[in-house]
């Protein structure tokens, strides 16, 4: 849609992101402790290109979106849009920012004003956007709606009169209606039936192609980030696990915690045996802590690959190919058989 | 609230807004309480309507200065004066009328004050958060705690005799805090829901937020407790005319159980005591039965009950 003078520049970068939340105790709510949601998080999305996010309920990964939407306040670390730094500007100058950054949320049910019209709802981004005219803003309304896929006179209803994925299609248009570069999607099939899923990620597909969005896709569904996202982040405990292009990171996953997600990919064919029934069969499952947040490798106590020597390793990326990185370096030496 | 939990079910067939309020009304009426509330109140509606025929038919029906110039002393009900007169020869029947019209005006008009202050300072206390939260919390609980009606005679006593206005005014700023506190609380329910960061994201402003996206979301909420702070407002009204410190330019029925009372009619004059003091009664009952019918209504638990029939 929009040229930009220099492709090369990420449209989102993001580096070195930490958000801690206190963890309060006692009957002076006296802060005992500090859950380190993000800590220390790199990304870099390119213009038109989709990142992936994944990981586990709980690991930060819907806090990295807020946090680079500022709806959280970071506690360390830059995030540049467009090459402008942005984690420290006040609401008012964040203004023009975040319309160029929209989100779509996971829950279909709690993204929409239950008291709003959908056309309400998006006439409300084309108001920020600058569209006084109410009869324009009806039009473009209209427009968007139709196109995500849904027919211009929902804009009178109201949003318990539609199903979840038309919900989710709302939410998209009125991510839409103040014409963004960037889309963070959290989560944004999660909550729907398998069938409507797959309706949902094309339109996300269609849309990237005829409008050159770029997105942050954040899911713990491997199949759909394999399906829809050029590189992928694997996060695990508010850290970057592994990074790598998407064929890349399924083809030759290096990091044990890689390597154990997707062995959780249920396998579509019952005749086949699934690598999950073996993978995850009597594992002891420690729990991620991040309120603890050892020095070392955060994955420690859960790693099934671990020895002495891990103990002693230095918690950094390390390089495996091009483009392609793993917090383990003996993940990142030889080709490890899995 | 309650438009977010309803209907979960993606299959449910298509129903709009006017559905939902025509279902919303159907419950309501379906609950006898909320039937009897709402016939009584319109009776005391039609009672207040019907204050200003009086004083049109005979001078001597005004409920304050009219007086029977053949009757100088309280007398039982006969054929000119329905429910009798009182002390000095005025109607009873038509001082009653005015009193409706009075408790409505003083019930409604302190409770819609008070709910407007609670809901504003309970919206903006939940939604900023921090400071303003801590200090606008700690001002309603010290509110909270004073006794309305021990204020308002300590007040009265200063200040000598205090107009009608002057009492709804004051019912209304003591009696905000509880109304601020379940806003704020609602509120803060509202405010990490993802609508509203969606709308921050697109770039509404705060105010807008508050008015176009939390305020009709607490507003039932806020109606809810209005129908209760018009009970509590009457009732304060009513003591306090009848402990002598009402506005002596009004009809209130709190006035007519003091002029009952000071005039040593108490126990000889039972058609002059008890029509107001039933009507108190009734009316603020009325109230309270219409406030239990729609929290049925509006609460999506007993909501789902009622319509799964």
């Amino acid at each position: 849609m929009k040229d930009r003078p220099n492709t090369e520049t990420p449209i989102l970068q993001v580096s070195g992101l930490k958000k801690y939340f206190p963890v309060r105790r006692g009957f002076f709510q006296r802060i005992s402790g500090w859950i380190h949601a993000v800590d220390g998080v790199d990304l870099s999305v390119p213009p038109g290109e989709t990142l992936g996010l994944v990981g586990e309920s709980g690991c930060g990964k819907s806090t990295v979106a807020r946090t680079v939407l500022r709806l959280l306040d970071p506690e360390a670390g830059s995030i540049r849009f467009d090459g402008e730094e942005i984690s420290d500007l006040t609401e008012a100058e964040l203004k023009p920012v975040r319309r160029k950054m929209q989100i779509v949320f996971q829950d279909p049910y709690g993204s929409l004003n239950p008291r709003m019209t959908v056309g309400q709802s998006i006439a409300e981004g084309l108001r920020a956007f600058g569209i006084r005219s109410a009869a324009k803003r009806q039009s473009r309304t209209a427009e968007l709606l139709e196109m995500v896929g849904l027919s211009a006179d929902s804009a009178e209803r109201f949003p318990h009169e539609f199903s979840g994925g038309q919900r989710q299609r709302v939410g998209i248009a009125r991510a839409l209606s103040v014409e963004p570069e960037l889309v963070i999607c959290d989560e944004p099939i999660s909550a729907l039936d398998v069938s409507i899923q797959a309706q949902i990620i094309n339109l996300l597909k269609d849309l990237q192609e005829r409008l050159g969005l770029s997105y942050l896709f954040i899911s713990h569904d491997l199949n759909v980030v394999g399906y829809l996202c050029d590189r992928v982040a694997v996060m695990y405990a508010g850290k970057i696990m592994e990074e790598a292009p998407a064929m890349a990171l399924f083809e030759d996953p290096r990091h044990p915690y890689t390597r154990k997600l997707l062995s959780a990919i249920p396998e579509p064919d019952p005749s086949r045996k699934s690598r999950a029934a073996e993978a995850l069969q009597g594992e002891p499952e420690a729990e991620p802590r991040p309120e603890a947040a050892p020095e070392g490798c955060p994955f420690l106590s859960a790693c099934e690959d671990r020895d002495a020597s891990c103990e002693h390793l230095e918690d950094a990326l390390y390089p495996v190919a091009e483009g392609h990185l793993v917090r383990c370096p003996k993940a990142s030496g030889k080709v490890d058989s899995a | 609230m309650k438009t977010g939990n309803e209907q979960r079910d993606t299959l449910a067939a298509p129903a709009g807004r006017r559905d939902w309020l025509a279902g919303g009304w159907a419950l309501f009426w379906e609950n006898p309480i909320g039937k009897i509330g709402l016939i009584l109140m319109a009776c005391f509606a039609l009672m207040a309507a019907a204050s200003f025929v009086p004083p049109l038919l005979d001078p001597m029906y005004h409920p304050m200065h009219g007086v029977d110039p053949e009757i100088s002393h309280a007398t039982g009900p006969s054929a000119a004066h329905w429910l009798g007169t009182d002390f000095i020869g005025r109607d009873i029947l038509s001082q009653l009328l005015a009193g409706a019209r009075i408790a409505f005006m003083v019930g409604l008009s302190a409770a819609f004050m008070s709910i407007f202050f609670g809901t504003l300072i309970g919206m903006i206390s939940g939604y900023a958060g921090r400071f303003v939260d801590t200090l606008l919390m700690r001002i309603a609980d010290m509110v909270m705690v004073m006794p309305t009606l021990l204020v308002v005679l300590i007040l009265s006593s200063l200040f000598g005799q205090l107009r009608i206005w002057t009492i709804v005014l004051l019912i209304a700023l003591f009696r905000w805090p509880g109304v601020s506190r379940v806003i704020r609380a609602q509120t803060l329910t509202l405010k990490h829901r993802p609508f509203i960061e969606a709308a921050r994201v697109t770039g509404a402003s705060h105010l807008r937020i508050i008015f176009r996206h939390i305020f009709p979301n607490v507003l039932p909420l806020a109606l809810l407790y209005m129908t209760f702070r018009v009970t509590s407002a009457i009732i304060i009204e009513a003591a306090l005319a009848f402990l002598g410190f009402g506005d002596p330019g009004t009809v209130s029925w709190g006035m007519m159980l003091q002029w009952v009372w000071k005039t040593g009619h108490m126990f000889q004059a039972p058609y002059w005591l008890l029509p107001p003091g039933i009507c108190i009664s009734l009316l603020t009952l009325s109230f309270y039965m219409l406030g239990r019918a729609m929290e049925e209504v509006l609460d999506p638990r007993l909501r789902k009950e009622g319509e799964s029939e």
